[in-house]
């Protein structure tokens, strides 16, 4: 029994070196991702990114220190264990895309959990809905254009509602419609109470969905700051343009996000009619 | 001289209701750069596969029309023998791509040159140039497998790059890459198109055409809606009534313009944030 307070991710003195590799990828890594806490990681390609997520979900073992998800040491756990705990997209959605139909492939994890029927239906019903694939429930997820397999995985992820979602690059080669819909089911989420800890490249995805921005370097955290105030710092991704613009103009802007730029640029001169 | 020409190329992919690719003609010159740009089911996924030959080769579906990479036809399996080693694609999962028999990066970015045939001192010179271009010679020993996804797309690039192809067909190549990996992919392919390669390169991120050489073709419904300069696109309307939108700069300034009607902030639109800031803030 899980107890209610437990953190949705907590990552103790994690440090882990891949097996024949000089040095671990992770040194000595603590963080821990509250419930309703998006968190961004951030960092070079090859700083552990990736390996910090697998951890967490029990996809690579062998680390030293402690991962717990709400409360569950994730060390001796099998994935199904942790099924219920946590959600994980692929940087590739590929990966886990296996059912014919985009509602088979949502209900997939649900069914799995042991729901009935009925609650499985429900399940995926929002988690299409909120994924905005009501109209292609009955197609095969590899018909697709790729953007849209990348939402089938991610409403997959979200049907089981695990308090916690890992998500590796979610919205790497998407489209700007596509990724505004990824940004919506984080944000939902996070309040929700699920705890979002996501790996990007994507200034302007880490700037809207998320707060908390992690700098990974050398397989330590270098930096722990809010997102707006890490970005276009050495390896981190740049600052979005229009955050730029709003910094370049004096908007005064508690977080630069795109809408509140819009509405800052647009009352930054008078209205005519 | 022509590298990649298409000529009214119509697919269908098997048991789809609706053309995937509807009458398409395009030729992609020697030293081009050509970025096709649209919303997801667009079809510039597709056309990359149609023009690899991979579509209907692999997808199965119906097609029509006439392909030609340097004069010869890929689809055709009597031809498609001449092009070994001249057609780079990369789709948008690079770690499927890899041989899977290779150990090393090395031995990755060696597969392709010496199933060419081509001597080892040639093969060597040339896994080690590839190596140096994309920036992972400290890769050099590691298993592909366990790389990163953006280390491995880099792989997947100098693996096709060790074979000096001819034309380039990039499915969202920066996506898995940090900003420096963005850069040094940039960089491969303006030296590519400079040494007279062809590179087609599918996106639907405005933001990463500005800056970079290239003409865009915005396909709509497997149809081309525009072919032209990136930058005229980008600040007309047409981007967002037949296309995935214009940069982030010109929605800002769009979506302003929709609460303040002020001659600033009305189309044509800045792109990027020096156009931004010039009018903004003279």
């Amino acid at each position: 029994m899980e107890a209610v307070s437990s953190p949705p991710l907590r990552m103790e003195q994690v440090r882990f070196r891949y097996p024949g590799a000089a040095a671990p990828v992770l040194h000595d890594l603590s963080f821990t991702a509250e419930a309703g806490e998006g968190v961004a990681i951030f960092g070079r390609n090859g700083a552990g990114k990736t390996t910090l997520l697998r951890l967490a979900m029990g996809l690579l073992r062998g680390a030293e220190g402690t991962i717990m998800l709400s409360g569950r040491t994730a060390a001796d756990a099998l994935p199904e264990d942790l099924a219920h705990l946590a959600g994980f997209l692929f940087q590739h959605p590929e990966t886990q895309l296996f059912e014919r139909t985009v509602a088979a492939e949502v209900a997939f994890g649900p069914r799995c959990l042991g729901w009935d029927a009925a609650r499985i239906d429900s399940a995926v019903s929002d988690a299409l809905q909120e994924a905005g694939l009501e109209a292609v429930r009955n197609d095969h997820p590899w018909d697709l254009p790729g953007p849209h397999r990348r939402l089938v995985a991610l409403a997959a992820v979200i049907a089981s509602s695990p308090p916690l979602l890992l998500l590796d690059e979610p919205t790497a080669g998407v489209d700007r419609a596509t990724r505004a819909r990824v940004r919506d089911v984080v944000r939902r989420r996070l309040e929700a109470g699920v705890a979002v800890v996501a790996v990007t490249h994507d200034g302007e995805f880490a700037l809207e969905a998320l707060d908390r921005g992690l700098m990974l370097d050398g397989g330590r955290i270098a930096a722990d700051a809010p997102v707006a105030g890490l970005l276009g710092a050495p390896g981190t991704p740049a600052l979005p343009a229009s955050a730029a613009i709003a910094r370049g103009l004096g908007l005064d802007l508690a977080r630069p996000r795109f809408d509140a730029v819009v509405a800052g640029l647009a009352s930054h001169w008078p209205i005519c009619a | 001289m022509s590298v990649l020409g298409l000529d009214t190329i119509t697919f269908r992919y098997p048991s789809a209701s609706a053309d995937a690719l509807a009458g398409v003609t395009l030729d992609v010159e020697a030293g081009e750069t050509c970025w096709l740009y649209g919303a997801p089911g667009a079809g510039a996924s597709t056309l990359l596969m149609v023009a690899a030959g991979l579509a209907p080769r692999f997808t199965g579906g119906s097609l029509s029309g006439q392909v030609r990479i340097l004069g010869v036809d890929p689809v055709e399996e009597s031809t498609r023998h001449d092009l070994r080693g001249q057609v780079a694609w990369i789709g948008t999962a690079s770690d499927i791509q890899f041989s899977q028999v290779a150990e090393t990066v090395r031995e990755e970015i060696a597969f392709g040159p010496a199933n060419l045939g081509q001597p080892m001192s040639r093969i060597d010179a040339a896994v080690g140039e590839a190596l140096e271009r994309l920036g992972i010679g400290h890769l050099a020993h590691r298993s592909p497998a366990a790389l990163s996804g953006g280390e491995q797309q880099r792989v997947v690039m100098a693996s096709m790059l060790a074979m000096s192809p001819a034309l380039w067909l990039l499915d969202e190549p920066d996506a898995a890459l940090d900003s420096a990996g963005k850069e040094i992919m940039a960089r491969v392919l303006r030296e590519e198109a400079g040494r007279g390669s062809a590179v087609v390169i599918a996106t639907g991120d405005a933001d990463a055409m500005l800056g970079r050489a290239g003409r865009i073709v915005l396909l709509d419904r497997g149809t081309i809606a525009f072919d032209g300069p990136p930058r005229q696109l980008l600040a007309d309307e047409l981007a967002w009534s037949r296309g995935p939108g214009g940069t982030s700069v010109a929605e800002l300034a769009r979506a302003a313009a929709r609460l303040n009607p002020d001659p600033r902030l009305m189309a044509p639109y800045p792109l990027d944030f020096d156009e931004a800031m010039a009018r903004w803030k003279p």
